[in-house]
């Protein structure tokens, strides 16, 4: 079975691109790809000028999973830090926020020693965020990290990843099936269609810097919106 | 209210069975070696509470050494077996045969390979346990979240790495549970042994050997399997108050 077809892509530095499109049209895959958890048969895929393996083991890539896949048995805290505690040759000597920073920044401070079954879906997910940039790595993939939320949360979450990513200049490569958070979040959305999965449209997203959640009240807004929309629908006709 | 159900219940269940038992005994005068009232136990244990302690003290010790072994031996075993399926249902048969091929008939055996030490017995005593263990140690590495598997191997963590931080931790709810059927199977297998080693120490030593005290024998034996019920109680105790401060986060603790 072909997964993906004819896939071109580059993300520069600093760069947020989201990959956006229904259900079984391979962006999941490609982005495990690119996180070297899943092999490609044909083609190359380089992270910052070298093999995704390469970059796996150089803790370059901080990978956000579908669930927050946090271990109820360690603390808020313990949970954050999880990803620096494994493999710690590789780990940051001096990263550039800590992860106590980290989990205030995210709104979490109150419950560093809580555990996770004491914290709502939303929360939970936050500490899987402050998990992922806790590797200071200079490229996060996130794999539809909202998609279990309510609405309400699910567009604070896309705001916090918003303050989060942009001053720290990392680059994203995100995946969803949302509309608003393809818009909200990107400079670039990669429009995919299944069976095989390709790229059926890359539109750029010109919403100003630093975006405020206020900018989803605005035509400009609207249009991007309605412009992902036609180019999904036209991707799955 | 809640500490009355979650100590006086079970209070009174047992202080009721020893009525009962006790009642029985004495309307169907029953001969002491087939039942002895519990009142008659508790006289003897009171008459040499030392010559019992002492024994069941290396009881105990034979038991906990055995268990303890086990526990190790399962857990290396089970995190080999839970990594590969083939692995796990190649040995799967394996465990259930160690399971269920009765310690009592091939116990002269081991005796014959291990010699008249404590070995033999600390051997059945961890070799009873093992499968359970092992069972229980797979069944918990198993259910350790995918999602975070794929986390941690998405910074190249080594598979010591998955086992400490990931696959232990997820098999110890699960490793309490059995737990508690290794304890009472390894209990009864260090009984057993030391019964059938020519010893003059420990509960299952000085219960069957009636030459130790010949008039007061049924006294002994039912004061040794007296000794030996609080010692798996006591056991089972232990590990439900290890369990709750390891387990604090588990569903089941809360």
């Amino acid at each position: 079975m072909t997964a993906l077809s004819d896939i071109d892509l580059t993300a520069e530095p600093g760069e947020t691109i989201t990959l956006l499109g229904p259900s079984g049209c391979g962006k999941t895959t490609l982005l495990r790809m690119i996180a070297g958890l899943e092999p490609t048969s044909i083609g190359t895929i380089s992270v910052d000028g070298s093999s995704p393996d390469v970059a796996r083991a150089a803790k370059r890539v901080g990978f956000i999973p579908q669930s927050p896949a946090l271990l109820p048995w360690r603390s808020v805290r313990a949970n954050a830090a999880l990803l620096l505690d494994i493999n710690r040759g590789a780990s940051p000597t001096t990263p550039s926020v800590s992860v106590d920073d980290l989990l205030s920044e995210v709104g979490l401070a109150d419950f560093a020693d809580a555990y996770p079954h004491e914290l709502s879906g939303g929360m939970q997910q936050r500490v899987g965020l402050a998990r992922a940039f806790a590797l200071d790595a200079p490229l996060l993939l996130m794999d539809e990290p909202f998609a279990a939320l309510d609405e309400i949360t699910r567009t604070d979450m896309r705001h916090l990843l918003g303050r989060l990513t942009e001053p720290l200049g990392t680059t994203v490569v995100f995946v969803t099936h949302s509309i608003a958070e393809a818009a909200f979040l990107s400079d670039r959305v990669i429009v995919m269609s299944p069976r095989p999965g390709r790229i059926v449209e890359r539109i750029d997203i010109d919403l100003d810097r630093p975006r405020q959640p206020d900018i989803e009240n605005t035509t400009d807004f609207f249009e991007v919106t309605a412009r992902l929309r036609s180019a999904l629908l036209e991707g799955s006709a | 209210m809640i500490i009355l159900r979650r100590f006086g219940a079970p209070l009174v269940g047992i202080v009721g069975f020893l009525v009962v038992w006790e009642a029985f005994v004495r309307v169907f005068d029953v001969r002491k070696f087939v039942l002895l009232a519990p009142s008659k136990i508790l006289s003897e244990l009171f008459n040499a509470p030392g010559f019992y302690w002492d024994n069941t003290l290396i009881t105990a010790g034979h038991m906990l050494l055995g268990l303890a072994i086990s526990v190790v031996v399962s857990i290396l075993v089970g995190a080999v077996l839970s990594s590969s399926r083939f692995a796990e249902e190649a040995a799967q048969p394996v465990l259930i045969l160690v399971l269920v091929t009765p310690w009592v008939a091939y116990f002269a055996s081991v005796k014959q390979w291990l010699g008249l030490g404590m070995s033999p017995i600390i051997f059945l005593a961890a070799f009873t346990a093992f499968p359970v263990l092992t069972f229980g140690v797979i069944g918990g590495m198993k259910s350790a979240d995918p999602a975070a598997r794929e986390l941690l191997a998405s910074v190249d963590a080594r598979p010591w790495e998955v086992f400490w931080f990931l696959r232990l931790p997820a098999a110890l709810p699960s490793i309490f549970t059995t737990a508690r059927f290794a304890l009472g199977i390894s209990l009864a297998a260090t009984y057993y042994s030391e019964t059938r080693m020519n010893r003059t120490t420990g509960l299952g030593a000085i219960g069957s050997r009636v030459e130790f005290r010949p008039l007061t024998a049924a006294e002994v034996l039912w004061t040794t399997v007296f000794c030996t019920a609080s010692l798996g109680i006591l056991g089972l105790v232990a590990i439900s108050a290890a369990e709750r401060v390891l387990l604090k986060w588990h569903a089941s603790q809360r």
